[in-house]
């Protein structure tokens, strides 16, 4: 056996934020085909770009599994960059340490963090340039487009009947890009 | 509870075993190849052993017995010699899923200039006899096949290897470190000219082994200095040791037919315990001729060292093929080349029984286990 610190025993026995989210603004699917491990995260954007909700699951070691659980209790809260701005040094020392021989562990949550926070703008931006397509193609209802993410589109102006306006927006905005987009119009 | 379900790993050694060795380890120290009586008295109980050895093996002749310090010492020498023996004759078969002290000294003999040819296996583990057919020609000095794999308790079937080996020309050994002691070896009838065995495999004591050599072969010896064992392996006799070995291969012989019974019921009872408790269980090579006391369960969805981990927590050593160590796990070269896929590799749990494992142990882990798998299961992206 490992000589595993109580902590990272901790996050072994009872990992925090297991599981899948259900329409996760950002997703990844990672593994490491040398180790044979694998990882999928799901993580949840607020509007200020921060960490709202996280979940995980591994196929993995002791230490590929605390130190998963260990990473998404440390970005949880955080913004994008300071999330990856985590070190795996520092997922270490959350676990009071790790074997030095399993360091690389912890490589795949860090992989995984990157690749669903890089699904979220990836998918942003595929909204963000439908959503401007979509307001351009409608000059009669004097839309701008004020923000964009993976789930929602905020426009700015907009129609008289506004209630019909957000629906027909919204199922365009859908239907082009493929998954669930709400839409959310203010005042100008 | 405390359960020790890694026998192909180590065994405990018997009390018996234990006490056979005691006087040589206390009163009787003398060295057994001393002129003076106090030494040489020790011989004739190391000579017993020798005889003891060869009638597990099924050899009439026990002066083919050579002993050593263990199954990887044997191997070593059994190849290293085999090369020698002819100019002509260089060449080493053996096969992809031996134990690494066959693989990694062919490999750096290879190195040093001894073609090496692997054979593969078939899907159940079993040596692809076709592949040695076509793997034999003159060049070949010597096929060295497992006589019952250490991951897997699958049995080669040493009577046609050395059938195939023989109409070639060639030598046939047989590293049956993980067979001897668990089941018969008939080393004249299967005509086998070299064997390794090592004493901890069946409750003997640790650094301790032998070299069955067939009459006949002039082997050199790997390991030079004094004269011991006829001038074929030198150092000081380790008398305790042999002494030792010899008592457990009597034990051994004596049990066989029942210990291979009862060790076989309760590995069938873990074994359909198992896949009747944990969904996506697989047992590895169930159609296969196997050791009476070697179960391999691939839990699919879930990694090993995982669950060995929660196992260990919980009391129950057992063991996977893979280490999840230096920087990259490699998963059991064995199953690999049985092509179990790699995450399927990766959740392969070995457990070895004794004469020792107990129906309250294997009920104890059959209550354990699931509950190991479900908690991993639900964490797991395979799930």
């Amino acid at each position: 056996m490992w000589k595993y610190s109580e902590q990272l025993m901790d996050h072994f026995m009872n990992p925090r934020n297991v599981g899948v989210l259900e329409s996760p603004d950002g997703h990844a699917e990672v593994g490491s085909p040398i180790c044979g491990d694998a990882m999928t995260l799901d993580i949840a954007v607020d509007d200020s770009d921060r960490i709202s909700e996280i979940r995980f699951r591994t196929f993995g070691c002791a230490g590929a599994i605390a130190s998963a659980s260990a990473l998404t209790e440390m970005a949880k809260g955080k913004t994008l960059d300071e999330a990856l701005a985590i070190k795996n040094r520092q997922i270490a020392d959350f676990l009071g340490g790790m074997p030095e021989e399993k360091y690389h562990c912890s490589v795949m949550g860090h992989e995984a963090l990157h690749a669903a926070v890089a699904d979220f703008r990836r998918k942003s931006a595929q909204v963000a340039e439908a959503a401007s397509r979509l307001a351009a193609s409608r000059p009669d209802a004097g839309l701008s487009l004020k923000k964009a993410r993976p789930g929602k589109a905020v426009f700015v102006g907009g129609s008289p009947d506004r209630r019909l306006l957000i629906s027909e927006l919204s199922k365009a905005l859908s239907e082009s890009l493929g998954w669930p987009v709400e839409v959310e119009l203010e005042q100008e | 509870m405390k359960v020790y379900l890694d026998n192909n790993a180590t065994t405990a050694l018997a009390p018996e075993v234990l006490d056979a060795m005691l006087p040589y380890l206390r009163e009787q120290y003398g060295n057994p190849s001393s002129f003076h009586t106090f030494g040489s008295s020790v011989m004739p109980a190391l000579e017993a052993a020798r005889e003891s050895v060869a009638a597990l093996l099924g050899a009439a002749d026990a002066s083919g017995v050579y002993f050593t310090s263990g199954g990887t010492e044997s191997d070593n020498w059994s190849l290293r010699g085999a090369v020698s023996l002819h100019e002509s004759r260089r060449s080493i078969v053996t096969s992809a899923v031996e134990h690494p002290a066959i693989l990694e000294t062919a490999k750096e003999m290879e190195r040093e200039g001894y073609p090496l040819r692997v054979v593969n296996v078939t899907g159940d583990g079993l040596l692809d006899m076709d592949g040695l057919g076509s793997a034999l020609d003159a060049s070949v000095a010597v096929v060295s096949i497992m006589a019952a794999n250490n991951e897997t308790g699958v049995l080669m079937p040493l009577s046609e290897v050395a059938e195939a080996a023989h109409s070639s020309g060639a030598l046939f050994h047989t590293d049956a470190v993980q067979a001897v002691g668990k089941v018969p070896m008939r080393i004249d009838a299967d005509e086998i000219d070299m064997l390794s065995l090592s004493a901890h495999k069946f409750h003997g004591p640790k650094g301790v082994g032998a070299l069955y050599i067939r009459a006949g072969l002039k082997l050199p010896p790997l390991i030079h200095g004094g004269h011991q064992e006829r001038g074929r392996r030198a150092g000081t006799y380790n008398a305790a040791g042999i002494i030792g070995m010899g008592r457990a291969a009597e034990i051994a012989l004596q049990r066989m037919g029942i210990e291979r019974e009862q060790v076989g019921r309760l590995r069938a009872r873990l074994e359909q315990g198992i896949l009747s408790s944990c969904p996506g269980a697989m047992i590895v090579a169930p159609a296969a001729p196997r050791l009476p006391n070697t179960a391999n369960i691939l839990f699919r969805g879930v990694e090993s060292e995982a669950i060995l981990t929660l196992l260990d927590l919980r009391g129950i050593s057992a063991s996977s093929g893979s280490a999840c160590s230096t920087g990259s796990k490699d998963p059991s070269h064995v199953l690999l080349a049985m092509n179990v896929d790699r995450n399927c590799a990766n959740s392969a749990i070995r457990f070895s029984l004794s004469r020792y494992t107990t129906d309250a142990e294997i009920d104890y882990v059959l209550e354990v286990l699931p509950q190991v798998i479900a908690r991993l299961r639900s964490i797991s992206p395979f799930a």
